[in-house]
């Protein structure tokens, strides 16, 4: 569970702004979904594999597998679009069934290539984010455009317990696998949800001690952590507006909003 | 051919192009880019009411019991670490469980609602299940939908005094099948058919995602039913606390 985010610790770009990050990534990736065009899916999808990659340090084997995550619900998803059943064959392929066609059309492969273009460019944004900004970065940004307090600190505290109970989970499956406690499909299904309710009832108690421990810190309604500040670069905040709008143009001119 | 011969034609060619491209791992959440801008917001705005809601109820709880703030948000890393572990499956392909019928019934929907939205951006960002964009897509069918529809059908069945066993896995059941119902819907809206327009798009993405999600909703039933079991057997006053069974008895 915590690849991600341990690559994002990691990251060489890890020291940048959290904000300048997060707002270039969003705003990257709604030009893509809004503007829906090809030509600017492809640079997106290059400039942050390059970012991520090269500037960022991860491996380029490391990038390659994470990507291939929503290859498969991509490509299920794609073909579900593209192949029809009807009764009039279209024009790219046409099997015929009894009396209908499993059929699919041109126009349709070039509608499916183009969404795969503009999937695979803002999973590549969203990867951008995730794969150079920690966690908490993340959500320091999202104090900063005004999310509700009480959102921050379930999100804060969820993050934090998210790992622990993970942890505890994984040595009660490995304890249950130990023990043949994954035999059969019944026995398996059974393992698991003892984990699950032993799970609960140990996050219960974790939750208690904590709430103790803060009380004896004086909380007193309001959790408040110490942020890491990392300064914005005017140059490269300037960089990155000049960038959007650029990919702002190119999509105008190639929907032909604009004309040269 | 008839009509049903038809869909049953449709289930199985999806069947064949599923196996094709299994394992299918989360195939629930759609994903980042999946869906164009306008449907990217509508569903986020449908969202809203129902979010709202459940922060109020949820500060409310907080502001009358501070100790409920880290209740709650156990309850929220709960529902995370249950649904980003791999559940046992029948075809040996990597499935997940929704938690979203466990956690209405422990938690009620209001505060899964919430709860629901900030495990699915955790999903998104350290998992890459879902996306940022779809987001408002997926709180609506995993976080606000599929828990309504859970909550509901337990509170049907304890009204009508159905053995809870059965009640639990109904809700969780039923939960997990909207929840993928609502998911086919919206991917249909934003992608309909050449040749038969929404609906027909609509039955096609059942079809290909019923073969796994049938028999995982099955599981994530039996699941729920295990897990709610030793929970009343284990901890039931602390149970009480969090908001579930509020008056009924746990175990008859």
């Amino acid at each position: 569970m915590g690849t991600i985010d341990r690559y994002a610790y990691r990251s060489a770009l890890r020291n940048v702004n959290a904000q300048e990050k997060f707002w270039f990534a969003i705003l990257t990736m709604i030009i893509c979904v809004a503007g829906r065009s090809v030509l600017v899916s492809g640079a997106v999808f290059l400039l942050n594999g390059y970012l991520t990659v090269a500037k960022g340090g991860l491996s380029l084997k490391k990038y390659g597998k994470l990507l291939t995550i929503p290859l498969v619900f991509l490509v299920l998803g794609t073909l579900t679009v593209w192949v029809n059943l009807g009764d009039t064959p279209m024009d790219a392929f046409a099997l015929p069934l009894g009396n209908l066609y499993l059929t699919g059309s041109v126009d349709g492969i070039r509608q499916m290539a183009k969404l795969f273009c503009i999937v695979m460019a803002s999973v590549s944004c969203l990867y951008f984010l995730s794969l150079n900004t920690p966690m908490t970065d993340i959500i320091f940004v999202l104090e900063k455009i005004h999310i509700p307090r009480l959102v921050i600190e379930l999100m804060m505290l969820i993050y934090r317990f998210a790992f622990i109970l993970f942890s505890t989970a994984s040595s009660i499956m490995t304890a249950q696998q130990a023990r043949l406690g994954n035999r059969n499909l019944a026995v398996s299904v059974r393992s698991f949800g003892k984990m699950g309710a032993g799970l609960f009832v140990k996050a219960l108690k974790k939750s208690d001690a904590l709430y103790i421990s803060m009380e004896s810190r004086l909380y007193e309604g309001r959790l408040r952590v110490l942020h890491k500040v990392c300064p914005a670069k005017k140059g490269r905040i300037a960089a990155v507006g000049v960038l959007e709008l650029a990919l702002i143009l190119c999509t105008a001119l190639e929907k032909g909003y604009l004309k040269l | 051919m008839s009509k049903k011969e038809i869909r049953f034609l449709k289930t199985v060619t999806a069947a064949a192009v599923l196996l094709a491209a299994a394992p299918v791992s989360n195939a629930m959440h759609i994903m980042e880019g999946y869906l164009p801008g306008g449907y990217c917001i509508a569903w986020g705005v449908v969202c809203l009411p129902f979010l709202i809601t459940g922060f109020l109820s949820l500060k409310k709880r907080i502001q009358s019991n501070r100790k409920s703030l880290t209740l709650i948000a156990m309850s929220g890393a709960f529902i995370f670490v249950i649904s980003s572990l791999k559940i046992p499956s029948l075809s040996g392909s990597c499935s997940h469980m929704t938690g979203t019928g466990l956690g209405a019934i422990l938690f009620g929907p209001a505060a899964v609602s919430v709860l629901g939205i900030i495990v699915l951006i955790f999903q998104a960002l350290l998992l890459a299940h879902g996306g940022v964009t779809t987001l408002g897509a997926n709180t609506f069918s995993m976080a606000i939908a599929g828990p309504l529809v859970s909550f509901g059908v337990y509170r049907l069945c304890r009204r009508a005094k159905v053995n809870q066993k059965v009640g639990v896995f109904l809700a969780a059941f039923l939960g997990d099948i909207f929840t993928y119902c609502v998911t086919s819907v919206q991917l249909a809206l934003a992608h309909p058919s050449e040749n038969g327009g929404i609906a027909a798009s609509a039955v096609k993405f059942l079809g290909v995602f019923a073969p796994t999600q049938l028999p995982l909703a099955v599981i994530e039933g039996l699941l729920t039913v295990i897990i709610v079991i030793g929970l009343s057997s284990y901890a039931g006053p602390e149970l009480k606390a969090v908001g579930f069974d509020k008056g009924g008895k746990a175990h008859e």
